[in-house]
């Protein structure tokens, strides 16, 4: 098991790049490179398995990867990040996943793909095949009907969550409008 | 399509269109995928029959486009159920309380208005989340706190109307209690300030609750009179420190003085912060937010504390007492200035120290703000006024009756604030928790969040079981029957409950309740605004849910 500060440590940039040059900007040119997914979002609250974490290291090195948490500093970083894609892919806990599912519907998101993992248990061939689709941004394997898509909000602890979500032509409700 | 009660086709269609022509196609939401968004994902009627609803959904982004759709919705008959972030779970979420409402989705109406450092308060729009109010203060540097609920992403403006509460300083806890100033749309399109702001150019609207005339703010709490478009709120200045303090006590009984003599200094705005109840012996504390308690290790505790048949608290107290552990403690935060604190603090410990056994200690007195790192390590934000969604991932994760549990509701029935009424609560609820097996501890306590009672929150699971719903519907009945029967009135149900709890305020033959429905008849003859929003029904449609 690896845990932020130890996956930081294996060189997996869980960056707050979104707060820096500017999400957005990122991610146009993580699509402009061939890109599918725009962003990788990790979840900070939880263990992620090495097997897991070298999955995120093999990564498309276009695809940037920000850390999520439950927090209003990790908020912000959402929301820059729901703004700015238009496809995102996640590992994450189940509580995490469903705070995110909801706050990128006002984005326009719908959850597509979703594998889930028990944590405890030795991660098996099927989560490995597709958190490396999602990760390498395939749309077969988003699309693929075997996947259970609609995440059933749990509180189940301990399940490792891969999904990824696209961003639909649904308006967009958050408009960052500040002080009218 | 899914029609709205008494509304024709050819009528529905008509009105669909209209309201498209006001906000925009692309803002009116018809589909069974766009309308899933609006189910109430902890809902305890899901997947059933009565499972409330929407038929459509529109989302204005200003206020005359509200007062346009209401006339619209007004002049069809079609009733509207307005949403301000939607995300309050457990409560409704953003499903409408009439299975065919229209959704009015205010989320797109997320604009601090006004925001005054001076004078401390801030005019928001239903859109606005307490994430966006907390970002706003801190990007822009502004020295002023919220008070928050656990869950950041609700709406200051939805959560004061539903009767929200949060966890800093007393005068501000009450969400809707801190509000000053409210602009509503009422159900035939007239647009209307209350308090101060209903003189033109008024210069006070978020600085003198009462205006002039009678005060009728909160007709617009928990009913369904109007959509309100704006609300002020009064925020607090940041306290230059925090800090906490434990007070211990040693036996069972001593909650009665205990709570008497925290009630004195909170009657005399000594106590204004948020206190909290923990046990040592049993290892529980009044909110899982604020962290667990080390467990007992005294073996004879122990022993006691897993008895099959249920804890026995003479022997616990016992017990307790034989091994030295201390039955009760009072969590207190403390704000303001160090000597503020310091001056707290003395008093604390003259009061509660006529406690025979009464131990007292005081952490260090921090310096706000904290520093990052220990912040982004903090379980429970909200007293430092900072929103987090942390309340999903803590426990208890569990399942009940085999099922995998989706979500919660609550029994929250407000009790005296007495330390009698507590251990007749603590001891009932746990009784009924035992009998049907629910997860609990063995002592569930009461919250001081509200000034002058006591909440007992509990929180009962939801799953996508319908055997398992029902019982668990059958479970908060009996719970709310046998606090009515002591006289304990829940502050806010889930809109499955609405009747239920609106049905224990019977006095003089459901006096309140004629009352609110006069005011529905007169204000909303069509009863198009949130028909059954907390068993507020329009006339035409009383018979049918009698």
């Amino acid at each position: 098991m690896i845990t932020r500060r130890t996956a930081l440590g294996a060189g997996l940039a869980l960056t707050a790049v979104a707060s820096t040059a500017g999400f957005s900007a990122y991610a146009r040119a993580a699509s402009g490179a061939g890109g599918v997914i725009d962003a990788l979002l990790i979840d900070e609250t939880m263990d992620i398995p090495s097997p897991v974490a070298a999955l995120i290291e093999a990564r498309p090195r276009t695809v940037p990867v920000v850390g999520i948490s439950l927090d209003a500093a990790a908020h912000e970083r959402l929301m820059l990040v729901l703004g700015g894609s238009r496809t995102i892919a996640g590992i994450s806990s189940g509580a995490t996943l469903f705070c995110v599912e909801r706050l990128g519907w006002d984005h326009g998101f719908r959850l597509t793909a979703r594998r889930e993992q028990r944590v405890d248990d030795p991660i098996g061939d099927a989560f490995r095949g597709d958190a490396a689709a999602f990760l390498a941004g395939s749309s077969a394997a988003a699309g693929s009907p075997a996947l259970v898509r609609a995440y059933r909000p749990s509180r189940a602890d301990g399940v490792l969550h891969a999904w990824v979500m696209q961003k639909s032509d649904r308006p967009q409700f958050r408009q960052n409008r500040g002080e009218a | 399509m899914k029609l709205p009660p008494n509304v024709s086709q050819a009528d529905f269609t008509a009105a669909l269109k209209e309201f498209a022509s006001i906000v925009g196609d692309q803002w009116l939401f018809t589909s069974d995928d766009d309308l899933d968004l609006y189910r109430d994902s902890y809902s305890p009627l899901w997947g059933q029959s009565d499972e409330r609803t929407a038929s459509a959904a529109v989302a204005p982004d200003n206020a005359d486009e509200v007062v346009a759709l209401v006339k619209v919705a007004n002049r069809y008959r079609i009733p509207i159920y307005p949403i301000s972030t939607g995300k309050n779970l457990g409560y409704g979420g953003a499903a409408p309380a009439t299975s065919g409402s229209v959704v009015f989705d205010l989320k797109r109406m997320n604009r601090i208005v006004e925001i005054d450092e001076r004078n401390a308060y801030v005019v928001v729009e239903p859109g606005v989340s307490y994430f966006d109010l907390y970002d706003y203060i801190q990007k822009k540097g502004l020295k002023l706190w919220i008070d928050c609920p656990s869950p950041g992403w609700g709406s200051p403006l939805g959560n004061a109307l539903d009767g929200g509460v949060g966890v800093t300083l007393a005068p501000y806890r009450s969400h809707f209690d801190a509000q000053c100033g409210i602009e509503v749309v009422l159900p035939d399109g007239t647009m209307m300030r209350t308090g101060m702001g209903a003189m033109p150019g008024a210069q006070t609207w978020q600085q003198f609750k009462p205006g002039f005339g009678p005060r009728i703010d909160g007709l617009f709490k928990q009913s369904n009179y109007g959509v309100v478009t704006k609300m002020g709120f009064w925020l607090m200045p940041p306290p230059e420190n925090f800090a906490t303090g434990v007070v211990t006590v040693p036996r069972f009984h001593d909650i009665i003085p205990m709570v008497d003599a925290i009630g004195r200094l909170e009657q005399a705005k000594i106590v204004q912060g948020l206190w909290s109840l923990s046990s040592p012996t049993t290892g529980t504390a009044a909110f899982a937010a604020h962290g667990t308690e080390p467990q007992p290790t005294d073996p004879k505790v122990v022993a006691l504390l897993h008895a099959p048949g249920g804890v026995d608290m003479n022997k616990l107290d016992v017990a307790a007492n034989a091994a030295g552990i201390p039955f009760w403690a009072a969590n207190f935060n403390f704000y303001g200035p160090k000597k503020f604190i310091e001056a707290q603090w003395e008093c604390i410990k003259d009061s509660l120290g006529q406690i025979p056994g009464a131990g007292f200690k005081l952490n260090d007195i921090r310096s706000l703000p904290l520093p990052p790192e220990e912040v982004a390590n903090m379980q429970d934000l909200g007293p430092l006024g900072i929103p987090t969604l942390r309340t999903f991932s803590l426990g208890p994760m569990i399942s009940y009756e085999g099922e995998d549990v989706t979500g919660h509701i609550f029994f929250s029935p407000v009790i005296p604030r007495t330390g009698e009424a507590a251990i007749e609560a603590m001891e009932l609820f746990a009784g009924i928790a035992r009998k049907y097996n629910l997860p609990c501890p063995p002592l569930q306590f009461p919250t001081a969040i509200f000034e002058r009672a006591f909440l007992f929150a509990v929180g009962l699971p939801v799953t996508r079981s319908v055997t398992v719903n029902a019982k668990i519907r059958d479970i908060l009945k009996e719970l709310v029957g046998i606090a009515a029967a002591r006289g304990w009135g829940e502050y806010r149900t889930a809109p499955a409950f609405y009747e239920l709890i609106m049905g224990t305020y019977s006095y003089n033959d459901h006096a309140l309740l004629g009352f609110l429905e006069s005011i529905k008849d007169a204000v909303d003859p069509n009863g198009i605004m949130s028909p059954g929003r907390y068993a507020i029904w329009p006339h035409h449609l009383r018979d049918t849910t009698a």
